[in-house]
Parts: C-alpha cells; structure tokens; sequence
C-alpha cells in the first residue's frame, strides 16, 4: 500500500534543495584522492556558503588556535578536510531549513536545540568510547531528525497534531507521526537526505535512529541513538514523549558493546553530569551558523 | 607564615577548577558541572582561609599530597555540602519520583491488591524532604490516599534536625521551590512561619538512626523508594560500598534509589539499574 504522505512528499516540487555547490562538494568527498585545492575552488563557487563554512570554523564552537582562519585553504590544513565537508554539509542543511523560529506555534528552535544538543552529546560520547568519528558524529547528531522539519514546514497542522498526540498518549513521536500523518520523520529524513545526495549514513541514520540494528553504519547510528536519549533526557527535545531509559538495555548500547568498544567501563553518570551544561554551547553554535555571513570573508 | 588576606578575590583558574572537580568527584562522587565554578570557588575560599593558603593551585595540591590531606577531606565535603535542605529540593528528582517511580510502583502494588507503600528518608535532616515526599503522594492519590497504607520513614543520626523536623515549622525561605497552591494547601501560616499540616505529618514516621548501626540498618526493610542525597559524601569508599549494598537489601525488588543530584554510584555498586529520567537519574533494583 502506497503511504500518501511520503508520496506527497517525494512530489512537492517546493521542497527546497541543497545548494548546487554543496552537492557537488558531497560528490567530491567521495573521491578517494579528492585535493583540497579542488574542495576550496568548489566551496569558493558559492561566496555566500564559503563566507558561512569560515565564519564557522573561526566561530567559538570550532576555532583551536589564536590565528584567524582567513581563508578556505588555511580551514582545510588547520581543520582538515573531513571537518570542512562536515561544516558545508551541516551549514548548507542548515541554510536550505531555516534555524529561526517562524513564531506561533512552531517548535522550530526547540527542534534545532535538541539537533544540536545531539551533535555534541555524540562527538562528547565518541571522544570517551573512542570511536574516532572524526566529525561525523556531529553532523550526524545535527541531521538526524530532518525529516521532523519537513513536517513542520509542509504538514504542519498535522505535525503539530501529532505532537499533541505524543504527548497526550506519552508515547513517542515516530508512533504519532505513523498515525496521524501515515510515514514518520524517519522515512521522510531517509528519502531527503537521499535526494539531497547526503552522504550515506546520514541517509542511515535518519532512517534507523531508532532501530539502529537495521543500519548499515551500525556504530554510528548507534552513537546517535544513544545521544539522541541522552539529549532527551536533558530535556532538550521536541517531541512530546518525556523519556526514561535504562541506557545499558538499549539496543545501541548492545551494539557498540559487541563491536568491542568498551561500554562496561564507561562512567555513564560522569557522562550524563557533563553534560549538564550543554545548553550554553547548543547556543554558541546556533549563533555561530544563523549569523548573517560577511561577504568579504570569502575571498581567499 | 604570611597571614593571607581574605581570599574571596583569589580566582580559580579553569584548569584548576577541573583538577579539584575531578579530585572530589573520584573522592567523594559528587560532581561540579562547568556552570559551578562559582559555586565551588565561594565555598572552597573558606577552606583557603582556614588554611592560610594563597591560591586554589596551592590547596589542590596539598590536598593531593599532604599526608594530612584525609582531614582537610572531611573538612572540604562539610564546605562543599553544607546546601541546607528545602521543600521541593532539586526538582527534576522530586518530578521523577512523581511521575515516574511512584506510579509505576504504585500501579504494581494496585495490581497485586496490595496497597502499600513504605519509603524512607535516609538522612531526613530537618525534615523538608520526608514531609515533600508525603505531599507528592497526597497529591497523586488525593482522597484515594485513604485506600492505601502508607508510611514514610525518616532518619537523621542529628538529634537536632530531628527535633526542628518533629516541629515541623518553617520559614519562607526553605519554602521557596514550593508552589503557591501547595503551600496554602499543606501548610498553615502563623506570622512568617509555616507548619506542616496533619494529615501530611501522619504519614511520616522520624526516628533517630546511626547508619554505622547496622543491625538497625539491616531491620529497614521492603522499601519503595529511598531518598539517600548527600549522605554518601561522608563515608569513604568501603563504607559507601558497604552501606549502599545494604541499601540494595533495604529495597523491595523494582524499588528506587534516588542519591543526590550530581552524586554518583560509579565505583561503588553495579547491582542496580541506572535509570535516565528527565534531568534526573534513579537507582533500580530489579
């Protein structure tokens, strides 16, 4: 049976796309002997996205050294290449969804504290397991729930009558969602991120955060899985469901523990009190990526 | 030996900061969050001074290798707990207990047909926490409360605390995290002072105990849901071991275990299932 609402959604032609330059940056980063000279020339294509990637990467949130980053080039060899094609992807996704609240009703800043929440929850839980990553935990946590955004965007009285539903029957949003809009953020996120030529396990994740024994990118979806309870439980969510969990019965943490990453001596409490705080980067990075870009600041 | 001047003024550097919060989490499993700097700056100068130390560099390190260190131990748990407890403390603890261990728990028992419930406040001080877990439980069951047999136990080894908590009359002040409509409910006024009501103080049952009295300790039994909060901070790590595993026993199995806000049970037990609430953990035994 044909599930009306992702069909409606795989033709609404104003459903916005990524960038052109983002895209073929995506495409680049495939390669395996892609040069750096050839993703700066490619982000340079788009001053406006360029202008954002380094206002990023000298922003609070990334910037290591004293030095400006003035140029592309410089982001590279200083943030290496895998953490400029992380920075495009998430400031291009950012860009195309839209990070400010459109007032009323709208959870839209709530949604992004609770992705963001979750990038950084993941790269805190990569750095203690270990699992190396390399920024990919981060966009990952960022865009795991695009689908969520759709809904608002196109159905949002459906969505936000999901989210009533949630609530009201303390059950979770992908139940809701199922319910009253027919398909939930997962499979919606999976077929934007594919049409957005995301890179795959984005796509993954999307789909199997909530089952990540389905994934293809187990220990990465895992990853999510888990940071996505753990924001959660810092109460920076978006659905209505207020969560309890035993993290050592999940299905991500059995994962990860089988693939040999050593969950049995993890401080789970020590985790959980770190991340206490992490309101205040949430915003420092939301600031970071919803300032207007300068222009000037592409030229390099 | 200079006499150093008040150090209020002495700042404490970030890396400072996170070798004393590391240094008294693996001491004591309380932890300070990047947002407490301030906090433990303020209580900690006090020590400083008592010590006639210039800097917080200077006090970490004798607390590390002083042989004298274990004292100043005591002395610094003392400064960084002396929090006095209130009404409604630490209230995503007091929502977790109120909208996820009771009714759970309490649907068990009403399932079973046995409508009990026992709970115990291990280190009751003043009495705010006992007297808050009894309101919580009014306010679940409401007049259905009269169907069930309820008790809640609360201990202190502080003589006086019992006798403030047998009073039962506070000050605005310890009130302060309670709701307005709570407070007119439960509460009756007599100038600035407010004095718990009857059919709350009913329900809990103050008692002298010495946790290192084990026998009496052992006799706790078939527990609900114990509050436990800054009371391990006091033991050193085989007591803590020792007690909490007593604690495990004192429990009825799917029982909770709620310790301080930021207090942790690494290292000390892994009999019980870490449970994530809302802004707050629990402690099940299963």
């Amino acid at each position: 049976m044909e599930r009306p609402i992702l069909e409606i959604i795989k033709n609404i032609e104003e459903i916005p796309t990524l960038p052109m330059v983002a895209m073929e940056v995506m495409t680049l980063s495939k390669s395996p002997d892609v040069s750096i000279k050839a993703i700066s020339e490619c982000i340079h294509r788009d001053p406006p996205l360029a202008a954002k990637v380094l206002k990023l990467a000298n922003s609070a949130f990334y910037r290591r050294g004293t030095q400006e980053i003035d140029t592309l080039h410089r982001a590279i060899l200083m943030m290496g290449l895998n953490e400029i094609i992380n920075i495009t992807t998430s400031v291009s996704v950012l860009s195309v969804l839209g990070t400010r609240d459109k007032g009323g009703e709208s959870l839209r800043i709530k949604f992004w504290d609770h992705c963001v929440a979750t990038g950084l929850i993941a790269r805190h839980v990569d750095k203690k397991i270990r699992m190396k990553a390399q920024g990919r935990e981060f966009v990952g946590g960022l865009l795991h729930d695009i689908g969520k955004i759709i809904f608002d965007e196109f159905f949002h009285e459906k969505f936000m009558e999901a989210h009533a539903l949630s609530i009201q029957r303390k059950c979770s949003m992908f139940e809701a969602e199922k319910e009253v809009l027919g398909t939930t953020h997962m499979e919606v996120g999976h077929f934007i991120a594919q049409k957005w030529g995301l890179p795959p396990y984005i796509a993954d994740i999307n789909l199997y955060h909530h089952q990540p024994g389905n994934a293809k990118f187990k220990d990465i979806t895992s990853l999510i899985s888990i940071a996505n309870l753990l924001a959660k439980a810092k109460e920076l969510s978006c659905g209505g469901d207020s969560v309890s969990f035993v993290l050592k019965d999940q299905e991500a943490w059995h994962i990860l523990r089988k693939m040999g990453y050593s969950m049995d001596v993890l401080d789970i409490e020590r985790i959980t009190f770190e991340i206490e705080d992490i309101g205040e980067e949430v915003k420092t990075y939301l600031s970071a990526v919803s300032e207007e870009p300068v222009a000037e600041g592409a030229n390099g | 030996m200079a006499d150093y001047l008040p150090s209020a003024a002495v700042q404490m550097t970030d890396e400072t900061f996170r070798l004393l919060r590391d240094f008294i989490y693996e001491h004591s499993g309380i932890y300070f969050s990047d947002n407490k700097k301030s906090q433990l700056e303020n209580r900690l100068s006090l020590r400083l001074r008592a010590n006639n130390l210039p800097d917080f560099d200077k006090y970490y390190y004798m607390l590390k290798y002083d042989p004298q260190a274990s004292k100043e131990l005591r002395a610094l748990f003392d400064s960084v707990t002396t929090n006095e407890t209130s009404f409604f403390r630490s209230p995503p603890q007091i929502q977790a207990f109120q909208e996820k261990a009771l009714p759970e728990i309490m649907e068990r028992r009403a399932e079973k047909g046995e409508k009990i419930l026992r709970l115990w406040s291990a280190g009751c001080s003043t009495g705010d926490e006992p007297y808050t877990m009894g309101i919580v439980i009014k306010e679940i069951l409401s007049e259905k409360i009269k169907e069930w047999d309820i008790k809640i136990f609360a201990s202190d080894i502080s003589e006086k605390a019992l006798k403030s908590a047998r009073a039962s009359t506070y000050n605005e002040y310890t009130l302060r995290s309670v709701p307005p409509e709570i407070k007119t409910k439960y509460f009756t006024q007599s100038g600035s002072q407010f004095t718990v009501c009857d059919e709350i103080r009913m329900l809990v049952e103050l008692q002298y105990l010495n946790f290192n009295d084990t026998k009496r300790v052992k006799l706790m039994r078939g527990f609900d849901i114990i509050f436990c909060r800054n009371v391990l901070i006091y033991f050193d790590d085989d007591a803590k071991k020792r007690f909490v595993a007593q604690l495990y026993d004192n429990l009825n199995p799917g029982g909770y275990l709620f310790i301080g806000h930021s207090e942790s049970l690494h290292n000390i037990s892994r009999a019980f299932k870490l449970v994530h609430f809302p802004g707050a953990l629990g402690y099940k035994k299963e």
